[in-house]
């Protein structure tokens, strides 16, 4: 696969610089591999779960994040209570990061003496991850109330401050909504910023365009992370762009422009605490380009991974970020194999928990009549 | 902050717009406009005209010609509790921001319960010449989308009433403001009650007897001057004019039809699919048993706008066009 190393590009045209990728092991952050991986595991079992769900029929449409865990959970680890989280369709590793204490829900799970990346928002993590499937499944519970399809909803908690925008289905129409949350946050003196997802055939759309351009002239504290897994529903980059890679754009927009490995939450969330932090001071957006892998069809169900060459496709499951993880949690001395399959089995028996809670969930009312209007 | 109404006698349309801005901006800090060249050069009309100086630029934003862009940004920051304005350089222009007004605006409240207070001001409507991009009247793009309100305010009392209630209404408005009034109408402004919501309007602006006239925005002007001709022919006109035409309120037309027995709708907007269409089906609906005769529609032939002013006038329903349509109708 076409994946450069860690590599930055800079607005002023100077040569990519190596970004301090995998130093995990000298700055003692055992830890936050640890941390990374059992939100990335979480996932990675919610995932699952719905496909399996899926493939039995007791789900309509499913889209799956698998391989784009580590991404995601590192991007969400870089925010904070107070910022704004605008997701996509492949971020539930974002969402269960911003939403949920893990250790509340499995204790244990880390050592009593860790220090986390990130603290959790507080409030409720079992409540909101359970209405959080009743939404995966629409029901009445769910966060749209079974209006609005899996990820298409907004959920917004003042009192802990959370603030997540979800997606519409066109693809690249939530990067300006999102640097518009960030532009509330500036006309509030805030330090808060807005994170936003989009895939890599996005930046195709005249939102890409018009979204970062506005942000970049308003010094807009945004960050628009592309996770770019080199096709967009059945369409390779070849046939997307014609530059060597989306971060350079960032250069047209006068904002720095990251090139990073999606599959290595350490360098992801280095890359994405840096953005965080020059947002925060006022130094406006940057524009993150994290290459991960195409590991499932645009939704389940379809053939469009059929169009994904032998070899490139086993280079993405090769390198999955779930196993990558692993191995340096085991490699590095840091835990078991035994205590992975520990940690896996418990996400997986949360999972499965919420999801039957949610499924025995009434239905939404059929005459439920929704105002289209605010009152 | 003190909620302070401007009360001046003989106001044009276009200062009309103005004071509302500048009241409503002083009344709520969370009031920001946004719009091309409204900052320093204060808009193509000069609405915003000294807004930079009182406001700052924090609160008075050029934005770069990206109508899209400006939308969405300006529903993100609405979700988040900013009030943001944006106008529009001409109303035309909306089409490339139409994806972030149908369906992410108009759509957020009822997908999300979150609220979109936001405002997008139109200059729209004929008349001057100005060609197919500077001239339409596309207020049926909006009242076809669900969860926007729509206005299109006659006289500058409506305007300036009608837009401080747009900018406190927690809900997506398209603010329709016709061109062609800005510097020909005038009326009173009387510190009239200011609403905090757009709500259903359909105000009798002529009492009749024979016939129900529908109209807005510059429409009005000459169905009223179309009212005092045929009164002079002993035809009594009733002129219902609606400056909110979403939600529409539908009692008032449907009790002067009881009356009447005859309507009559006249927009400049095109004919197919115009609001016209849509208020003729309505009262199909719910009055067609009280009508002595077909609901007649007087509008604009399904055209772009010419820029030649004599093809443009040809196309617009003039005084004796509405007179016309009202005697055919009568007639049936």
């Amino acid at each position: 696969m076409d994946q450069p190393a860690n590599s930055s590009t800079s607005n002023t045209g100077a040569p990519p610089e190596v970004s301090p990728a995998a130093a995990w092991l000298d700055t003692g952050s055992d830890h936050a591999l640890r941390e990374m991986h059992a939100y990335m595991r979480l996932t990675r079992e919610w995932d699952l779960r719905y496909e399996k769900m899926f493939k039995t029929g007791a789900l309509s449409k499913w889209y799956s994040s698998v391989g784009n865990e580590a991404a995601t959970v590192a991007a969400a680890s870089a925010i904070e209570k107070g910022d704004a989280l605008v997701s996509l369709h492949r971020d539930a590793g974002a969402i269960l990061r911003h939403y949920v204490d893990i250790e509340s829900l499995i204790p244990e799970i880390f050592p009593s003496n860790m220090n986390l990346i990130r603290q959790p928002l507080g409030g409720d993590s079992r409540e909101r991850l359970f209405r959080l499937a009743c939404q995966m499944l629409g029901r009445q519970h769910g966060y749209s109330a079974g209006h609005e399809r899996s990820y298409h909803y907004n959920h917004m908690e003042p009192e802990h401050g959370l603030i997540h925008i979800g997606m519409i289905s066109h693809l690249g129409s939530m990067i300006p909504v999102a640097a518009g949350a960030a532009l509330s946050f500036q006309q509030q003196k805030s330090d808060r910023v807005a994170i936003n997802f989009i895939g890599e055939g996005a930046t195709s759309t005249g939102d890409f365009h018009e979204g970062l351009n506005i942000a970049s002239v308003w010094k807009l504290p945004f960050i628009l992370i592309i996770e770019n897994n080199h096709w967009a529903f059945s369409t390779p980059t070849s046939q997307q762009y014609a530059c060597d890679n989306l971060a350079s754009r960032a250069i047209g927009y006068g904002m720095p422009g990251v090139e990073v490995d999606g599959n290595d939450p350490i360098a992801m969330h280095q890359v994405m605490q840096e953005a965080v932090q020059r947002a925060r001071s006022g130094e406006g957006p940057t524009l993150v380009e994290a290459h991960v892998g195409r590991h499932r069809g645009h939704s389940e169900g379809d053939d469009s991974l059929d169009q994904v060459p032998g070899d490139e496709l086993k280079g993405y499951l090769e390198n999955d970020p779930m196993d990558l993880i692993e191995t340096r949690l085991v490699n590095g001395g840091i835990v078991s194999r035994a205590w992975l399959e520990e940690i896996r089995e418990k996400c997986a028996a949360l999972i499965m928990e919420v999801v039957d809670e949610a499924m025995s969930m009434p239905e939404p009312e059929p005459n439920s009549d929704r105002s289209i209007h605010a009152e | 902050m003190p909620n302070e109404m401007t009360i001046e006698e003989n106001v044009l349309y276009i200062e009309a717009l103005s004071h509302a801005l500048r009241d409503e901006m002083r009344h709520d800090p969370s009031v920001m406009l946004m719009g091309q060249d409204i900052a320093g050069h204060g808009g193509a009309f000069k609405i915003t005209k000294g807004f930079l100086d009182e406001f700052g630029p924090q609160r008075v934003r050029n934005t770069p010609i990206a109508e899209s862009g400006t939308i969405g940004i300006a529903t993100g920051a609405a979700i988040l509790g900013q009030r943001p304005v944006i106008e529009m350089q001409f109303a035309d222009f909306i089409s490339c921001g139409f994806n972030q007004l149908v369906n992410v605006a108009a759509k957020m409240y009822w997908r999300t319960e979150c609220a979109v207070p936001l405002v997008i001001r139109m200059p729209g409507g004929g008349g001057m010449g100005a060609g197919a991009f500077h001239s339409q009247n596309v207020e049926s793009w909006f009242l076809h989308s669900p969860g926007l309100k729509v206005v299109a305010p006659a006289f500058s009392d409506d305007a300036y009433r009608l837009l401080r209630s747009a900018i406190k209404d927690p809900n997506p408005v398209i603010y329709f403001e016709h061109k062609f009034l800005y510097r020909r109408e005038r009326t009173d402004l009387k510190g009239t009650e200011i609403k905090d919501r757009v709500v259903g309007e359909a105000n009798v602006r002529r009492s009749g007897k024979d016939l129900t006239s529908i109209s807005w925005g510059w429409m009005t002007h000459r169905v009223l001057e179309a009212a005092e001709i045929m009164a002079a022919e002993g035809v009594e006109i009733e002129v219902i004019d609606l400056p909110v035409l979403s939600p529409l309120d539908l009692d008032p037309i449907l009790q002067s039809i009881e009356k009447t027995e005859h309507v009559a709708i006249t927009h400049e907007a095109t004919r197919t699919c115009g609001f016209g269409a849509e208020l003729a089906a309505r009262i199909s609906d719910e009055a067609i048993w009280n009508l002595d005769g077909p609901v007649t529609r007087i509008t604009y032939p399904d055209s772009p706008s010419p820029f030649n002013k004599k093809l443009e006038a040809d196309r617009i329903p003039s005084v004796d066009v509405i007179c016309d349509g009202w005697r055919q109708a009568l007639q049936s």
